[in-house]
């Protein structure tokens, strides 16, 4: 794929959740197509926010418009108020280690996001964080909305606005630290197409049945790294779409946990290096840098050449090496 | 007992008797308004800044089934759910402002049995409930004679003085039966007078040529402060009832340094429209008399003047308001305001406030509205607007 087709899949896969703010139309649409959409909040601890999630989520996407048809919260083992909070606004509750028990209970969201493919029924589901504050509708439609209207799109993910310059009208558009140092390296080394996807550790995105059943799930962090590599592998990223939600506002993460965070990731990383071949088959490394900058409300991707030229050890250096021997007589 | 009473007091019976079944029903659809409650609470609304909630309101009043929904030039926000006659009109308002600045973390937390933010029950569910009205009557299944106006006015607190509601009113040209005010807090108040009051914001400056040798120089916060004990002394009196309330003192930035600066915020209230008008005349005076004593330059702005206006304890209305919180089990508190219902007896229309829940710190950052009695305090409007309706709240 050139830049331009690049920047082609950028325009015709980029949403903006403005977009389907007629949700009635969505619904409608949903039923003309026969789908069903199940919602998964995965929690652990999360009696802070679930109260609102389920509030919110519910009431607009259930009771006033029908957009949804189940809304479950999978849980890892609360010690707090969460399921019950989750359950009195009616969110149907489960604990993840009830689900399929014959093949045991790991920790991690992962597990919660993999059990829930078994235990929900939708063709679509969607799978929102617990930890938003700002929750709104869109964080839902904005997501399924792409996979009611086109057939072709499996995988939908969410990203979100992180202003840093608004007074030149033109400013840098990503992820977090952990995307812009670890992640978006990575991907413009070995997977330079998925630098198309702004925000890839993004916690919201819906998706098929059809793909989620057929992918492996890590249980930690490295859950969402491992959905973009398996299901670009497998369909390319003509199968992806994204979502522009706005603002996202959460709780900040420490440093220290940033970096177990990229840990995760990097394990993720390089398992899948070794089962797509290219740890043995090293190709040519790509020496393109790959950001986004957004002018006027249009993501555009930049490309820097990047390239990391080396010097050799100085005492290889003739005329160092003279330098020196003349210092010492 | 004429005929006309008994059936007064039959239809009145009829009404307190579905007050259980209300609430039973409103609790099964909490989270109509408990929704909106959040979706509104979170925009924040500071008085001045109002647009983006009231753009809100009138999103959710168009969702809520509302065909018309309308901004008007003061910034209130509006519609009409149309009654089956439409000849006259009952009013209900919430006040869309609140007391909390836009750089405030609008972030509301909600629990099993409570919801947790600023301006949650000043007055997010109070406007919540006015805007979700149009869902909870259909899901009642009550349907209105009158057309039932509903306003989320702007401008309503602290120095706007009420102008988003005394605007509405003064160019509202229809023939109103009653008007009902609605505040989140607190459950069990009754508001049917407005209580006459006087705001006002003194500006003490310490001038270039202050000299700062002479006996008694002081920065602003002293001066304050002497200016403040003075201000106490004021003899109030007891009959009418009157009171003075400090409610904001801002001076100085610093540990080590004698600001020259320093502004009082404070209220007086009485029932006496004599004292508040001798009160203004007595502050001009000490404003006046202590800058020349202390040389300092003492500024006094009158930030609203409100006359007392009310109708009786025994008007229908009030008679009525009674009855329906007696029989949803809710103690009534008399408690004159100072706001809203202000603007509407001003306007000649009679009124009442009511709160329709328990609250906790108020106006503090962790305000904290309890779900329990909400829908207790939700029938208790719903009823009261039902019984106006049937005009059971005319003299």
């Amino acid at each position: 794929m050139n830049e331009e087709e690049k920047n082609t899949w950028l325009k015709k896969n980029t949403f903006h959740h403005g977009e389907f703010w007629d949700i009635l139309k969505l619904v409608e649409e949903k039923e003309k197509k026969g789908l069903t959409i199940s919602l998964c909040i995965p929690t652990l601890n999360e009696e802070k926010t679930i109260g609102k999630e389920v509030l919110i989520l519910r009431s607009e996407l259930m009771e006033r418009y029908p957009l949804v048809d189940e809304f479950a919260v999978i849980d890892s083992g609360s010690e707090d108020k969460t399921l019950e909070v989750a359950g009195n606004y009616g969110a149907d509750t489960y604990l993840a280690s009830d689900i399929l028990p014959e093949v045991g209970d790991k920790r991690g969201k992962g597990e919660n996001l993999w059990k829930a493919i078994h235990q929900l029924k939708g063709d679509i589901i969607c799978y929102v964080d617990a930890d938003i504050t700002n929750i709104h509708p869109r964080f839902v439609y904005g997501l399924v909305a792409p996979l009611i209207n086109r057939e072709e799109i499996q995988y939908v993910k969410a990203f979100y606005d992180r202003p840093l310059n608004y007074s030149s009208g033109l400013r840098p558009s990503g992820g977090g630290r952990v995307t812009e140092i670890l992640t978006r390296p990575l991907f413009s080394l070995f997977y330079p197409e998925l630098t198309n996807v702004i925000q890839p550790l993004s916690g919201e995105y819906a998706a098929r049945r059809e793909v989620l059943e057929i992918i492996p799930f890590p249980i930690g962090y490295g859950v969402e790294t491992s959905h973009l590599l398996d299901l670009y592998h497998k369909f390319g990223i003509e199968a992806f779409g994204q979502t522009d939600l706005d603002r996202r506002v959460h709780r900040n993460q420490t440093t220290n946990a940033l970096g177990k965070m990229s840990f995760g990731i990097l394990q993720t990383f390089i398992n899948r290096l070794h089962a797509q071949g290219k740890i043995d088959q090293m190709p040519d490394m790509e020496t393109f840098y790959r950001r986004f900058e957004v002018e006027d409300g249009a993501y555009r991707q930049i490309v820097q050449k990047v390239v990391e030229e080396e010097r050799p050890p100085m005492i290889e250096i003739e005329g160092y090496r003279t330098h020196r021997a003349s210092l010492s007589h | 007992m004429t005929i006309e009473t008994q059936t007064k007091e039959t239809t009145l019976g009829n009404l307190l008797k579905d007050i259980p079944r209300q609430i039973e029903s409103l609790r099964s659809v909490r989270e109509t308004f408990l929704t909106d409650a959040v979706l509104l609470g979170e925009v924040p609304s500071p008085t001045f800044g109002e647009e983006k909630r009231t753009r809100l309101v009138i999103d959710r009043f168009r969702e809520n089934g509302l065909e018309d929904p309308t901004l008007d030039e003061f910034g209130n926000a509006s519609g009409i759910i149309p009654g089956t006659s439409g000849e006259s009109a009952i009013l209900v308002m919430a006040h869309a402002d609140s007391v909390f600045s836009s750089e405030t973390r609008h972030v509301l937390e909600v629990g099993s049995d409570h919801i947790t933010g600023p301006g949650i029950a000043d007055n997010a569910i109070g406007l919540a409930a006015v805007v979700a009205l149009p869902k909870l009557l259909n899901h009642l299944n009550i349907q209105f004679k009158d057309d039932l106006i509903l306003v989320a006015n702007v401008k309503s607190l602290g120095r706007a003085n009420l102008e988003g509601a005394r605007g509405f009113l003064d160019t509202m040209r229809r023939p109103v039966r009653a008007g009902v005010c609605v505040e989140g807090a607190t459950q069990g108040r009754l508001s049917y007078s407005g209580l006459g009051a006087l705001r006002v914001e003194i500006t003490l400056n310490i001038p270039k040529d202050y000299d700062w040798a002479s006996f008694g120089a002081a920065g602003a916060i002293s001066h304050l402060n002497r200016l403040i004990n003075q201000l106490m002394e004021i003899p109030l009196p007891k009959e009418p009832k009157s009171k003075m309330t400090f409610g904001g003192l801002t001076a100085g930035s610093s540990f080590n340094t004698s600001p020259k600066t320093g502004r009082l915020r404070f209220e007086i209230t009485s029932e006496g429209d004599e004292v508040i008008d001798s009160m203004e005349n007595q502050l001009k005076e000490i404003c006046e008399q202590f800058s020349l004593e202390t040389g300092t330059e003492v500024g006094m702005e009158t930030v609203a003047k409100r006359q007392n206006c009310e109708i009786p304890f025994t008007h229908p209305l009030v008679k009525t308001t009674r009855s329906i919180m007696h029989e949803a089990g809710i103690t009534p508190k008399v408690d004159p305001s100072t706001g809203d219902l202000n603007a509407l007896s001003r306007a000649g229309h009679p009124g009442v406030t009511l709160g329709l829940t328990t609250v906790e710190n108020l106006r503090e950052e962790n305000e904290t509205i309890h779900l329990e009695p909400l829908y207790t305090g939700m029938a208790q409007l719903i009823t009261l607007l039902q019984a106006i309706d049937v005009e059971l709240c005319e003299e």
